[in-house]
């Protein structure tokens, strides 16, 4: 295929005898020009529709006394916007939430590296190990946060069962905040750690095996290697995950909803004194328990806002931290 | 070429949506119904005579859990479509849906009204709107009120077991306080009680207004029932006599089969739950007898069409069937829902019932009984927003988090803000 660059059809047309020449230079810059547009345009025309439009009209609900059955009960500005900065349950939402987000991906993503260390240095059976590490991700929420929500409760669980063999007593592991956020963190851990390792490994495996040579032969050990040369070369990997992580992490939901046995009883404030009500939970609560979909609406703009604005702080610090080029 | 293909993804798509949101109705002729239920209401049999007798109807049974099912329901009548031709409201939330009555049908075009005796008076009250002139669902059945207790954790705590015996231990509240004191000292480790929340709700069910007014007015702060049914809960659960549990959940269900409490209050729809999480091993310890403070009503349904469906007089016509006083006599055989119609609770052939897993106790004549004496609480609108912040706070003070008093301050602020 011959590239046309605008300049060519420019050329004067009164000394070439008039040929189909120029028309199809015209349809083929044409095509050039506009077929990437036109092939990439199918997700923006489904984004539009379930990513954009419910983004605008749930501004647009936040705007107005909406209850969820009877619908738009009239326009009242950014009222929703005052109550919910004076919303003290708002707070421990936004609080728990943080808390939750960074309790679970930064413990994650540092094992995450770890873990893609280790698997990058030529274990036996190496499919088998990175298939497994995938596991937790595979198995559904429902079923991760189940099992976990047996692990860890107060009478029955194992968990206080094996921390009663060193002597501590049972923890309600509902009860106290630290407690409910560990246990969801772990929940989290579990499902996100391998999935995150095995992103990590393929970067890891486009690293030229040269500059690890240069660096044995300039005595370097493995741990300078690992941050000095693994790292910076995978650096493009760690922030997707950072940002995938933190987008994921804030929308916390099935884990904590499912970690409350209130949850399936529909009373749910994640814990008896929302120990552990993170944003998203909050939103739920308001919009389908409270059938309040205009404050949900609100909730969810602020979400949207803390998500935009956490991503963004954490890409410049990754890139600042991991950015030794 | 690409044009071509963005055209016919935004077809396939068009076509995916439409064929997910129409309910055909009219496949081979027939009238098709749908039925959105909860548990189980015992319709399985009935729905398969209704179909041999009514050739030309089709009815599909839509069951999920009943959180679920409000929460699918609201939002179905908000979007206007996807919602089932008749659907079950249970007695918690039909205040709720009631302030939405635009979106159902006035059962009393259908002729409904002629029904009403039919059913006890309260019942039929609950189901309507507008000084009776809205009929927006019929009855189906009715919670009223017992007591489960364990007969061997009983005996071992030295409490009588015959339930004639045990009923006398407590005519009140208080009584059952007392005689959970009674119980804590002599077998520490079993709790009495499986949670506080179900205590205080039995107690609140027992009055004529709760959280609400008959008026529909807010007036939690200032009923002295409703701090005393909290404080009574309450006190069970400062001195560690109840189990702190979800009620219904897995959690309750593993402490039915570790036998870890030892009274639980039963509705008669309770008795087939607690069967079901004590599993066969405890058959015959479990026993029911009458609650203190007299009889109350806790849950039963009612069965209303909402106005999106196609066929709301065949919807009509089949809901009106199946709440019929001989199928709710059926329905109490095979499942013990109880019946909400006096004329079916006083059969003779009812009262004599008893239920060999739990003693074979009487359990017709209980609940009939019950129902006779219960005053039931009016369902504030708000109702279902209000009740469940009280529920929390005595989860509070079983966890050890808060006294009493505190949790009760707190649950009082949130109950006025969630009555607003």
């Amino acid at each position: 295929m011959t590239v046309t660059r605008p300049g060519t059809e420019a050329a004067p047309a009164a000394s070439v005898s008039p040929s189909p020449e120029p028309k199809r230079f015209r349809l083929s810059n044409w095509d050039a020009r506009y077929t990437p547009y036109l092939i990439i345009a199918p997700f923006f025309l489904v984004f539009g529709i379930f990513g954009l439009y419910p983004l605008i009209y749930t501004a647009w609900v936040s705007l107005h006394d909406w209850q969820l059955i009877d619908g738009n009960l009239g326009f009242v500005g950014l009222d929703n916007y005052v109550e919910l900065f004076g919303d003290a349950k708002f707070w421990n939402a936004l609080f728990n939430t943080l808390s939750l987000f960074v309790l679970s991906t930064v413990p994650q993503l540092l094992a995450a590296l770890g873990l893609a260390a280790l698997l990058d240095r030529g274990l036996r059976g190496s499919a088998f190990w990175r298939a497994g590490v995938l596991l937790p991700n595979v198995i559904s929420v429902a079923a991760v946060a189940l099992v976990f929500a047996q692990f860890f409760g107060r009478d029955f669980g194992i968990v206080n069962f094996l921390l009663g063999l060193i002597g501590i007593d049972p923890i309600d592991w509902r009860a106290e905040t630290w407690a409910s956020h560990l246990a969801v963190s772990t929940m989290v851990m579990w499902r996100w750690t391998g999935y995150n390792a095995l992103l990590y490994l393929a970067a890891m495996q486009s690293v030229p095996k040269d500059m690890y040579e240069s660096a044995t032969l300039d005595g370097a050990g493995r741990w300078r290697m690992f941050w000095s040369i693994t790292v910076p070369s995978i650096r493009p990997t760690i922030l997707f995950t950072v940002v995938t992580s933190t987008i994921g992490g804030l929308q916390l939901f099935a884990e904590p909803a499912l970690f409350d046995p209130g949850f399936a009883a529909n009373n749910s404030t994640g814990g008896s004194d929302r120990q552990f009500q993170t944003l998203v939970l909050y939103m739920y609560e308001k919009g389908f328990r409270l059938f309040d979909a205009g404050y949900a609406a609100t909730v969810a703009w602020m979400l949207f806002v803390v998500v935009l604005l956490v991503a963004v702080v954490n890409f410049t610090l990754t890139r600042r931290i991991a950015g030794k080029e | 070429m690409s044009k071509r293909l963005v055209g016919s993804a935004a077809a396939a798509m068009v076509m995916v949506m439409v064929a997910g949101c129409g309910g055909g109705s009219q496949a081979d002729g027939k009238i098709e119904l749908s039925l959105g239920l909860f548990s189980d209401f015992g319709y399985d049999k009935l729905i398969e005579e209704y179909q041999a007798s009514h050739s030309n109807i089709k009815i599909e049974q839509r069951k999920v859990k009943m959180e679920q099912h409000n929460t699918q329901l609201a939002t179905q009548l908000a979007g206007g479509r996807g919602a089932a031709d008749i659907v079950a409201l249970e007695e918690g939330v039909v205040s709720q849906f009631r302030a939405s009555k635009d979106k159902f049908v006035n059962l009393a075009e259908y002729g409904a009204k002629d029904l009403k005796d039919q059913w006890a008076g309260w019942k039929w009250n609950q189901g309507t709107a507008d000084g009776g002139e809205f009929v927006l669902g019929l009855g189906t059945d009715m919670g009223s009120l017992g007591l489960c207790y364990r007969r061997d954790l009983f005996e071992a705590a030295g409490l009588p077991t015959d339930r004639a015996e045990v009923a006398k231990l407590w005519p009140t509240w208080a009584d059952y306080a007392k005689a959970a004191d009674t119980f804590t000292a002599k077998t520490p480790n079993v709790k009495f009680v499986d949670t506080a929340r179900n205590v205080y709700k039995a107690i609140l069910d027992q009055t004529e207004e709760g959280y609400f007014a008959k008026d529909d007015s807010y007036i939690a702060e200032k009923n002295d029932k409703v701090k005393t049914a909290f404080e009574t809960a309450a006190a069970l659960g400062t001195k560690q006599q109840t189990g702190a549990l979800e009620p219904f959940s897995q959690d309750w269900n593993v402490a039915l089969k570790q036998g870890s409490f030892a009274t639980t209050t039963c509705p008669a729809w309770a008795l087939a739950l607690i069967k079901a999480g004590a599993g066969d091993a405890a058959a015959g310890k479990w026993d029911v007898t009458t609650a203190p403070g007299g009889g109350g009503n806790w849950g039963g349904s009612f069965l209303a069409v909402p106005k999106q469906g196609k066929h709301p007089k065949e919807a009509y016509e089949l809901a009106k069937w199946l709440t019929a006083p001989e199928q709710q006599k059926r329905i109490f055989k095979e499942t013990g829902n109880l019946p909400s119609q006096p004329k079916v609770y006083q059969d003779a052939e009812v009262q004599a019932t008893v239920n060999e897993y739990f003693n074979s106790a009487p359990v017709g004549q209980i609940f009939a009984t019950s129902a006779e004496s219960l005053k039931p609480t009016y369902r504030g609108t708000k109702d279902s927003k209000v009740g469940p912040v009280f529920g929390t706070a005595l989860t509070r003070v079983e966890q050890g988090k808060q006294s009493a008093a505190e949790a009760w301050t707190q649950a009082l602020k949130e109950a006025t803000d969630a009555a607003k």
